[in-house]
């Protein structure tokens, strides 16, 4: 027996040992972590790592000295000087015996089953379950298969083994509670209230609690095993939230995207707009060919080296006829940091135009302030004050996270109108000390209005919803007319992107740099009809064909998201590393090396190093704050304003 | 549909008696198959938003008792305990009995809508009288083929006094 050691100082720790091996654990660590620390596995189906214990499946059973019965190691809390034991023969028996009743009754279906090869169920029967089973298999109680759920979910009633996961996920996660155990006993089934679909906008995170193939996508029907699939780390492309993801990818196309916890973040859990987003990125729809399409002259497809020649031809004939100021550049909140780092230098040093922007609207006064809110630290703040809709509908995955600081740490979370009454808000908030104000970047005056009058109680710290996946890098890294890297002003007299597009349909702008895909630009309507039609020269890397390919002069195919390598920049400024999870739609270089062609078409120097890596390292030497974030960490800034 | 303001009233009441709102979701489905002989899914939502609970929370609790109804009952509703100490004293011989006599299967209705009986519900905790059946919640004990069908008729005349039989006139009237 393990003897409490008499003299062991109190660190909050405590000793226990497991199958023999000694360990020290923190108070309050539940047996079943301290068995995973020491590398020895106990099996579970209820217990979760991010929902409370409920030991409801008595899958993880261990025998504890002292104890007369058998404990759930995911319930039990280790004690000083406890020895557990995982490996005995009472412990294979008692599993070998839940894993015959979670079978009882259960279809045998795993040939058809889409959880085949990554279901638990299957795994701990292989690695814990007896080989043969007493129980009939012509006598199983039977329910219903292929229930649809709602457009995303399918339910398989009979494959359930009665975790409770995906209540629980409903209940302390989301806290819609659309998904009940009814009945009871044997006849105990999943289902919905009076079997209405479900409604929630974080469906897709189902399949991932439930253990057992009992929910699936139905995106993902019958579509791979697991180990077909080929898994890249990779960060959703939806919004700025840059929810962490596996991209899993068959026969070069993305077949899901699947949770990468990363608790800084999205915390495991995805939003269905962002999970099922993935289809769009198999589309063949591409720019493929490089092509020039002089306005005189008669339109050809070309290699990628010609259409950049081209490309510089054309620049410098604007320059030399009018200036630099005739150009207007216009990036993308879906590039990537390395692309938005070269392509504002581009801009400015090699072409000399000041006229850069990556979206419509102005963005006067932007200051690093209304970045210095982090995203897992809005469980520290004592009270939140989301302003409008518009944050959350925009990034949806936050609202788990408010949800989380509301329920599991007490936080008040104030929603309120997107022009609530400043005065108002101040009042309805009570003591804090540390206010956390969350408002879309569509509102960021009102943002101002609020943070300043709540300053006056306490500390506040900002969070604005940027748009587009790298949108936030975008602004970090000075595609704005009025911010150089790293929020410096940049010297006046910059046209932001609307500017340039009016410019451009008046005839004061004569060449238009467009990297896309760009939606915002898409946004500008009938102005960006006038602006394409009217510029000599509309020089475009792009993806997707449409509007603005069509009216190019210059094409040149663009890399996707899946497709490159390189960084982009969360809402809260984590710099996170994209992989290419499919090979190139299009045969051409690089969007780097592209830029850097072109650069050095144009007679500018020192652009050799145009990889993705070399960019990488350029961009974290000319921005201190992106050295420091490294890869996965935040850039955080000092407070300067910028003109 | 709306439920009557008494049985609102009542299920305020049971709210009120609870710490927390899931608690009274016992009481008030009682309350509302009291009154409308058994829980639709519109009832099911009116006491979820008197309790504020989810709708799924009521519909999960009132599955799992089965004395709740889901369904339409009949006139009076006989519940027969086949557990143990019912077993030993011919539990069997009264389904028997009941099966021949109401002319269908436990868990059905007569045709004539006067009985919806079950024999699955559990024990009664009425052991001591065993075999013992429910008619209407009223217990009736040391059943025997004849007393059972001296009961039915008692009931097809009107002249039991079950709870829920009561309510159910003063509805109908
Ligand atoms: S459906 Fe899956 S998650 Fe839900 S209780 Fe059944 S096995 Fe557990
Ligand atoms: S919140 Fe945004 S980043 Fe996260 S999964 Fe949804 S769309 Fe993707
Ligand atoms: S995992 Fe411990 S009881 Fe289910």
């Amino acid at each position: 027996m393990a003897q409490k050691p008499p003299t062991q100082p109190d660190d909050g720790h405590v000793a226990v040992s497991i199958d023999g091996h000694e360990t020290r654990v923190p108070k309050g660590t539940l047996v079943l972590d301290a068995a995973a620390g020491l590398g020895i596995h106990i099996p579970i189906y209820c217990a979760h790592p991010k929902m409370e214990p409920v030991a409801v499946c008595r899958m993880c059973l261990v025998h504890i000295e002292r104890f007369p019965k058998p404990q759930p190691a995911c319930a039990t809390v280790v004690a000083d000087g406890m020895a557990v034991t995982t490996d005995s023969a009472e412990v294979t028996k008692i599993r070998e015996g839940m894993l015959e009743f979670l079978l009882l009754n259960h279809p045998l279906d795993c040939p058809v089953c889409d959880r085949g090869g990554e279901c638990d169920l299957q795994d701990f029967t292989f690695r814990y379950g007896p080989s043969v089973s007493r129980f009939p298999i012509t006598e199983k109680v039977h329910f219903n298969k292929a229930v649809p759920l709602s457009e995303h979910i399918e339910l398989d009633q009979e494959r359930c083994i009665l975790c409770w996961r995906c209540v629980r996920y409903y209940d302390e996660i989301t806290g819609e509670k659309e998904i009940v155990l009814e009945q009871r006993g044997v006849q105990t089934l999943v289902t919905t209230f009076n079997e209405q679909p479900l409604r929630s906008s974080f469906q897709g995170n189902l399949p991932e609690v439930c253990p057992v193939g009992a929910l699936t996508h139905r995106q993902y029907r019958f579509v791979s095993r697991p180990w077909d699939l080929q898994r890249t780390a990779g960060v959703c492309p939806e919004c700025s939230y840059g929810c962490n993801l596996n991209v899993d990818s068959r026969d070069f196309e993305i077949r899901r995207f699947a949770s990468r916890d990363n608790p800084l973040v999205e915390d495991m859990w995805l939003c269905d707009r962002g999970r099922y987003s993935f289809p769009k990125w198999n589309s063949t729809e591409r720019v493929r060919r490089p092509a020039v399409r002089p306005r005189a002259g008669r339109a050809r497809d070309t290699a990628v080296g010609e259409a950049i020649a081209a490309a510089a031809n054309e620049l410098r004939a604007v320059i030399d006829a009018h200036s630099p100021s005739a150009i207007g550049v216009m990036g993308s909140a879906e590039s990537t940091n390395e692309e938005l780092f070269l392509l504002q230098r581009l801009a400015r040093d090699v072409i000399g135009t000041r006229n850069i922007d990556h979206q419509l609207g102005s963005f006067d006064g932007i200051t690093s302030e209304e970045h210095a809110l982090g995203i897992a630290e809005i469980e520290e703040c004592d009270a939140l004050v989301v302003l409008g809709v518009e944050p959350e509908e925009e990034a949806p995955v936050l609202t788990l996270r408010l949800f989380k600081a509301q329920h599991k740490r007490g936080r008040r979370v104030h929603r309120v109108a997107r022009d609530a009454d400043p005065a108002g808000v101040v009042k309805a908030m009570g003591a804090t000390t540390l206010t956390g104000v969350i408002a879309d970047e569509t509102n960021r005056e009102h943002a101002v209005l609020v943070a300043t009058a709540l300053a006056r109680k306490g500390a506040v710290r900002r969070m604005t919803v940027t748009r587009g996946v790298n949108g936030r890098g975008a602004k970090d890294l000075g595609v704005l007319p009025n911010v150089l890297p790293g929020y410096r002003a940049a010297p006046p007299g910059g046209k932001n992107g609307r500017e340039i597009l009016e410019a451009a349909a008046a005839g004061a702008i004569h060449a238009l740099l467009i990297t896309g895909p760009n939606a915002a630009l898409e946004r500008a309507g009938e102005l960006l009809d006038r602006a394409l039609q009217r510029a000599e020269s509309v020089i475009v890397v792009e993806t997707r064909p449409g509007k603005v390919a069509s009216a190019a002069t210059v094409l040149i195919p663009g890399h996707a998201i899946f497709e490159k390598l390189g960084t982009v920049t969360n809402i809260e400024g984590r710099v996170q590393r994209v992989r290419p999870a499919l090979p190139p739609a299009a045969q051409t270089p690089s969007d780097t090396r592209v830029l850097a062609a072109l650069a050095a078409e144009l007679g500018a120097k020192g652009w050799e190093r145009s990889d993705p890596m070399s960019v990488n390292r350029a961009l974290r030497e000319a921005v201190p704050a992106y050295a420091e974030a490294g890869s996965g960490g935040r850039a955080l800034w000092t407070a300067e304003r910028v003109a | 549909m709306t439920l009557g303001p008494e049985t609102r009233a009542e299920i305020e009441r049971a709210r009120g008696r609870y710490p927390r709102a899931q608690s009274a979701i016992l009481p008030a489905l009682w309350a509302v198959q009291h009154e409308v002989g058994h829980l639709t899914p519109d009832a099911m939502t009116e006491v979820a938003s008197l309790l504020e609970v989810t709708p799924s929370e009521v519909e999960a609790v009132s599955t799992f008792y089965s004395m709740y109804f889901q369904r339409p009952h009949g006139r009076h509703e006989v519940l027969v305990c086949i557990n143990v100490s019912c077993a030993l004293r011919g539990a069997d011989g009264i389904v028997d009995h009941l099966t021949r006599t109401l002319g269908c299967e436990s868990g059905s209705t007569t045709a004539d809508g006067e009985f919806t009986w079950s024999s699955t519900v559990e024990c009664l905790g009425a052991c001591g009288g065993a075999p013992a059946m429910q008619l209407d919640h009223r217990f009736e004990e040391n059943l025997t083929p004849d007393r059972v069908d001296a009961i039915l008729a008692r009931a097809r005349n009107g002249t039991s006094a079950g709870a829920k039989r009561s309510v159910r006139q003063r509805r109908d009237r």
